[in-house]
């Protein structure tokens, strides 16, 4: 009872001392607090390791965070190899196995990651110094085992393939793709096979290359003070020898002139995964990027935005819809995105288009742009909460080579940011006309609605991988595989009988390259001898093989052809290879069927031994062999080979093609068919080489 | 009365208790309609935390209703007597605030970070829409279908999304964590406006309520305040039903198989154990980061490093108000079959039954104990959560100082006990998750 009593006086207190609270008026704000920015000590080691020391006591922990500075890296063929690194790094050092670097780790009730970027370790303050000692020694000492590797490139490959039902990594893939190109540092796909083509070798490069102290940055935070900092640093780091680190350059990707429309088919989607995305100019630090801020707060920065408040709040098509840019040293990325249902995908389009050209054309209230504005002044401080930020802007201001009060003037400057601004810089970056629309959903549902995007009427399919791929390919018939389509040409030609009935064939085939005849006589003969002279008049050049060796004159000069070349000569040379590719340890694949000269054809993968593959097509229809795809390796690089064969005619009961269309490069050459001799007992002598 | 007395006497003096981390100071009170109220200062950076939790989850609902604590959630962002339709975002974020709200099993929290200038605002948003929430026919029929599309991003459209349902509905058969918060569209369908507003009279109550505030405040002076602005909200009239059905104990192990839209197939084993606060269930915790704490752990060493059977093998102490679950998961590696990683899932287990553990894993598993638990209170908005947590669940704020003692009186022996206590095969649901290809519809196909 006593208890109340006091409580009552209590309430009666507050109330004379405020008068009673006006409910309908929202409450004025305080005078608005300081925010107090503090300059972290810093220092640089004399091999160039630049070291920022934050301290913070507030609880008893540290986190130390090594970043390597360097350009992006094209991977190519072994895309995947520079993060297998990173993650190699923690797997083993001169002296410790990696259960002895986790056991280390664990047992001070630490944290220890590695990636190809660096490396980041925290703790309690009691643990500091041992946890240093463990980072320092994966850092420096690192011993990379193929065990280690194959373990990383098993998990690797599981979490791609796990990936490949996951709408959003998908998207992201896709996305990286199309804005910036597969053969781009950013948007090269990590796959099952350039994981697998990773080595030992090429990660300790990566190491031994990248890994210098000129190159890195190293962050302390927390409860340590500089003079401690700098007696652990110097102890550790000192003697880790600097080098010059390699640069790169890439070109820029340009966006798109018109939209171009992206899907990707997803038939089990029951949302569709949005993207507008393009690649933007625009690097850290640059005077666009505070107003662009602000630009993109208003447009889809966070819940009020305009995007998140029609498809969310008014249209109810979402969970929620946002956009962003990324400022980059070498490529910046404007993404609008959002998941809704299929039958609004393209509804959802036309409004982002809309919300963006509203901003373009400036239809900005002033209250969007307040809101806007006290909501980024209200994350920068409420970022200061974490000690981590103000080394993260020591870093940026010394990598990306700031203003020294980039981050002091940032509150100044973005108050300053006006609506005629905002609507500048809202022209220069917002594309809607200019943009890949990219969907990740059921085709079936969504796809005809997405033509309107497009100025063609077209839309592009996508593979996961972000590779283009025709939708309408012809689906191969059950019950047909690559025994049967050969069967069907077997028969075309004249039957299995006939064609093994044929010891020898010679052919004389005439054509004309720039102005100038050329004849070429082919001559082979069972099981696989052949004989071939091109004469171009001021030019010629034979090529023999003998069932053993392979040469080639030009001009009297003779070259012995050895290695793949040979290899392959002998398979080109065997007559009737197709009736068991097996036996020359050909691996034959039908892929699919494809357009060739507006006829349907099989299309046939040929592995050979030498790793090589030849394309073959052959005629839905008629199962004649219309194109030969091979590639050619020349001094002056390799070419694409492709022969196409038609004009079939009867020879003594078996069917040939008379005419052949070669296109080497940009060459292409006609030769038709004068003459065939068939079993006129050519002599071995022919096939010698002299 | 004599409850309210302690309480009282509670904030007159904080208890200093000790621990390696600084203790974390705060004064906590109930108002006289109820609404218990915990207040934390910490002037390191110019910001605040408002943040009320209502004991209230989906276990409180219908079960032709799940889904309605959550979609409920939702109306509370709609508007209030003074605050128009789609204004409260607005207001928060025009401020300089972020806010947000999620939904569990057994309570509903509300935050709100601003600068520190705008406490009164955030009590001012808080206290509206406890006073006087307003939604409308409008404003349910958008965020209806906003949940759906929630529940399709987070559930219908993700591999393994449907994980923790497809687990719990096996899990129980009687206790309403039968069904989790995201709830079935069916049900989410048929709620309606009558149903919201009587949920609201009687779960959106003071008395069911914390208001936790932590940051850079004056004590007194926000005592005031939240006096000014939440004295005058009435004690709620209806009665506040909590579930008071008991689970039977389970009798066989379920097993079961799921197919989805995924590519590597995943294990779930899932052991029923007590509530949380008890203590086995701090025992239970050290359990799970002796198995899956770091890359030396057991599950991760010998499943995903040494045998190479799983992609993430993880141990996750599920701990909830009434029986949760003790969920191991293994995401099987390309082309290993998931009973083999079943089979390495058991060995570990069947480890941890019959060995003691070694003084220095012991000591391992207490220093990673102590590390998470210093390093868990980092942010304003982080201790204000906390503190609500521990009041509501244990009715003792001050754990938040206190509870590493609860784990460092664990014994090596506790953990053996728990380990053969709970994780038999009659207590546990296993699940398969298949790829769809590997369904037996399609299979004959």
């Amino acid at each position: 009872m006593k208890n109340k009593f006091l409580v009552i006086i209590a309430l009666v207190f507050t109330a004379s001392f405020y008068a009673q609270v006006d409910r309908s008026k929202m409450p004025e704000p305080e005078p608005a607090p300081e925010i107090q920015l503090s300059d972290p000590d810093s220092f640089t080691l004399d091999n160039g390791l630049k070291v920022f020391v934050v301290t913070n006591n507030k609880l008893p922990r540290i986190s130390y965070s090594l970043v390597i500075d360097r350009d992006p890296i094209l991977e190519g063929e072994n895309a995947g190899y520079v993060s297998l690194t990173g993650q190699l790094l923690r797997t083993g050092t001169k002296t410790k196995t990696k259960a002895e670097i986790d056991e280390a780790v664990d047992f001070i009730g630490a944290s220890l990651n590695a990636s190809a970027t660096g490396l980041f370790a925290s703790s309690l303050k009691k643990h500091n110094e041992e946890l240093l000692d463990i980072m320092a020694d994966v850092l420096l000492n690192a011993e990379f085992k193929q065990e280690e590797l194959d373990k990383l490139k098993k998990r690797t490959i599981s979490g791609i393939k796990a990936q490949k039902d996951d709408p959003n990594a998908i998207a992201g893939n896709v996305r990286n793709a199309l804005v910036y190109g597969l053969d781009h540092p950013y948007g090269e796909q990590v796959t099952e096979e350039t994981v697998e083509s990773v080595t030992l070798d090429i990660c300790k490069d990566y190491y031994e290359t990248y890994f210098s102290p000129s190159a890195a940055y190293f962050a302390i935070v927390g409860d340590i003070g500089i003079d401690e900092a700098r007696e652990l640093i110097e102890n550790y780091f000192r003697d880790w020898q600097a080098k010059e680190i390699p640069t790169d350059e890439y070109k820029k990707p340009n966006r798109p002139l018109v939209n171009k429309v992206a899907l990707v088919d997803r038939p089990q989607s029951v949302q569709s995964v949005i993207y507008l995305s393009y690649p933007i100019d625009l690097e850290v630090g640059d005077e666009d990027v505070i107003k662009l801020s602000v630009a993109n707060t208003i447009l889809g920065g966070y819940f009020s935005s305009k995007l998140n408040m029609n498809l969310r709040e008014d249209k109810a098509y979402t969970y929620g819809a946002r956009s962003r840019y990324d400022t980059d040293e070498l490529v910046g990325r404007f993404d609008a995105t959002t998941q809704v249902r299929n039958e609004v995908t393209d509804s959802t389009i036309t409004e982002i288009i809309a919300e963006m050209k509203n901003m373009t054309k400036g239809e900005i209230t002033d209250e969007e742009l307040e809101t806007a504005k006290n909501y980024l002044i209200g994350s920068f401080s409420m970022s200061l909460e974490s000690p981590a930020t103000i080394a993260r802007f020591a870093l940026n201001i010394e990598r990306y080579d700031l203003d020294k009060n980039y981050y002091r003037n940032y509150l100044k400057n973005l108050n300053a940011v006006t609506r005629e601004e905002v609507i500048a810089v809202s022209k220069k970056y917002f594309k809607p006309d200019e943009t890949y629309i990219l969907a990740v959903g059921k085709a079936e549902e969504i796809a005809d609605d997405l033509k309107k995007f497009s100025l063609s009427g077209k839309i592009n399919y996508y593979d996961i991988y972000g590779k283009e791929y025709d939708p309408d390919a012809k689906k191969v018939p059950d019950g047909v595989t690559v025994e049967t389509i050969i069967d069907k040409y077997i028969e075309a030609q004249g039957g299995r009988e006939k064609l093994e009935s044929i010891n020898d064939v010679q052919t004389v085939m005439k054509g004309n390259i720039q102005g100038t005849d050329i004849t070429l006589t082919l001559s082979r003969k069972s099981p696989d001898l052949l004989h071939q002279v091109l004469d171009a008049v001021v030019f010629k050049q034979t090529t023999i093989f003998d069932g053993d060796s392979g040469a080639q004159v030009a001009n009297n000069q003779k070259t012995m052809l050895e290695g793949e070349r040979l290899e392959e000569l002998k398979i080109q040379a065997t007559m009737n290879l197709y009736f068991d590719y097996d036996k020359h340890g050909i691996d034959a694949v039908l892929k699919g069927i494809k357009e060739i000269n507006g006829k349907d054809a099989y299309e046939i993968e040929l592995t050979l031994p030498t790793g090589k593959k030849w394309y073959h097509y052959y005629d839905t229809e008629t199962g004649f062999k219309i194109r030969e795809v091979s590639t050619m390796d020349t001094p002056q690089g390799s070419f694409t080979q492709t022969v196409d064969m038609g004009d079939y005619k009867e020879i003594d009961g078996v069917f040939y093609p008379h005419k052949l269309t070669q296109q080497i490069g940009p060459q292409s050459i006609e030769l038709e068919v004068t003459q065939i001799k068939v079993n006129q007992e050519l002599s071995d002598s022919l096939f010698k080489i002299n | 009365m004599k409850k309210k007395l302690i309480i009282f006497l509670l904030m007159m003096f904080t208890l200093i208790l000790y621990s390696d981390s600084k203790n974390i100071e705060f004064i906590e009170y109930d108002l006289d309609n109820g609404l218990h109220v915990i207040l934390h200062q910490d002037k390191t950076t110019p910001i605040v935390a408002v943040s009320i939790m209502y004991h209230v989850g989906s276990k409180n609902e219908d079960p032709e209703r799940t889904g309605f604590a959550h979609f409920f959630e939702h109306l509370m962002f709609e508007g209030s007597e003074h605050i128009p339709r789609g204004e409260y975002f607005n207001i928060v974020q025009g401020n300089g605030g972020t806010l947000n709200a999620n939904t569990s099993f057994d309570r509903t929290f509300y935050y709100q970070i601003l600068p520190s200038n705008q406490l009164k605002l955030g009590l001012w948003l808080e206290s509206e829409r406890l006073l006087h929430l307003k939604i409308d026919s409008i404003g349910v029929e958008t965020q209806r279908n906003v949940v759906k599309e929630e529940r399709k991003q987070r559930i219908d459209n993700q591999p393994y999304g449907s994980l923790l349902e497809e687990l719990f509905s096996r899990a129980y058969t009687t206790y309403p964590y039968r069904w989790t918060p995201i709830g079935s569209n069916q049900y989410i369908d048929l709620a309606t406006l009558d149903e919201f507003i009587e949920f609201y009279k009687t779960y959106y109550v003071p008395q069911n309520a914390t208001l936790s505030i932590a940051g850079d405040i004056d004590i007194e002076e926000t005592k005031e305040l939240v006096d000014l602005y939440f004295g005058d909200i009435p004690r709620g009239t209806n009665e506040i039903t909590r579930p008071t059905v008991k689970e039977p104990p389970m009798t066989e192990e379920i097993r079961d198989t799921v197919y989805d839209n995924i590519q590597l197939p995943a294990v779930i084993q899932s052991y029923r154990i007590p509530e949380q606060g008890t203590d086995d269930y701090y025992a239970i915790n050290m359990l799970t980061t002796l198995l899956s704490g770091g890359q030396s752990s057991r599950m991760y060493k010998a499943l995903v490093d040494e045998k190479q059977l799983a992609l993430q093998a993880a141990s996750i102490p599920l701990s909830l108000e009434y029986k949760g679950q003790f969920i191991n998961f293994g995401l099987s590696n390309a082309g290993v079959e998931p009973m083999e990683v079943e089979e390495a899932m058991d060995i570990e287990i069947g480890k941890v039954q019959n060995e003691l553990i070694s003084d220095r894993e012991f000591e391992k598993l207490q220093n990673q104990i102590e590390s998470n638990f210093v390093q868990s209170n980092s942010t304003v908005a982080g201790i204000s959560e906390s503190l609500a947590n521990y009041h509501v669940y244990f009715g003792d704020a001050n754990l938040i100082n206190t509870e590493l003692q609860k784990y460092m009186d664990v014994t090596k022996e506790d953990i053996k006990r728990v380990a053969n206590e709970y994780l038999r095969k009659e207590n546990r649901v296993v699940l398969y998750y298949l790829p769809k290809s590997q369904a037996p519809e399609e299979k004959e196909n």
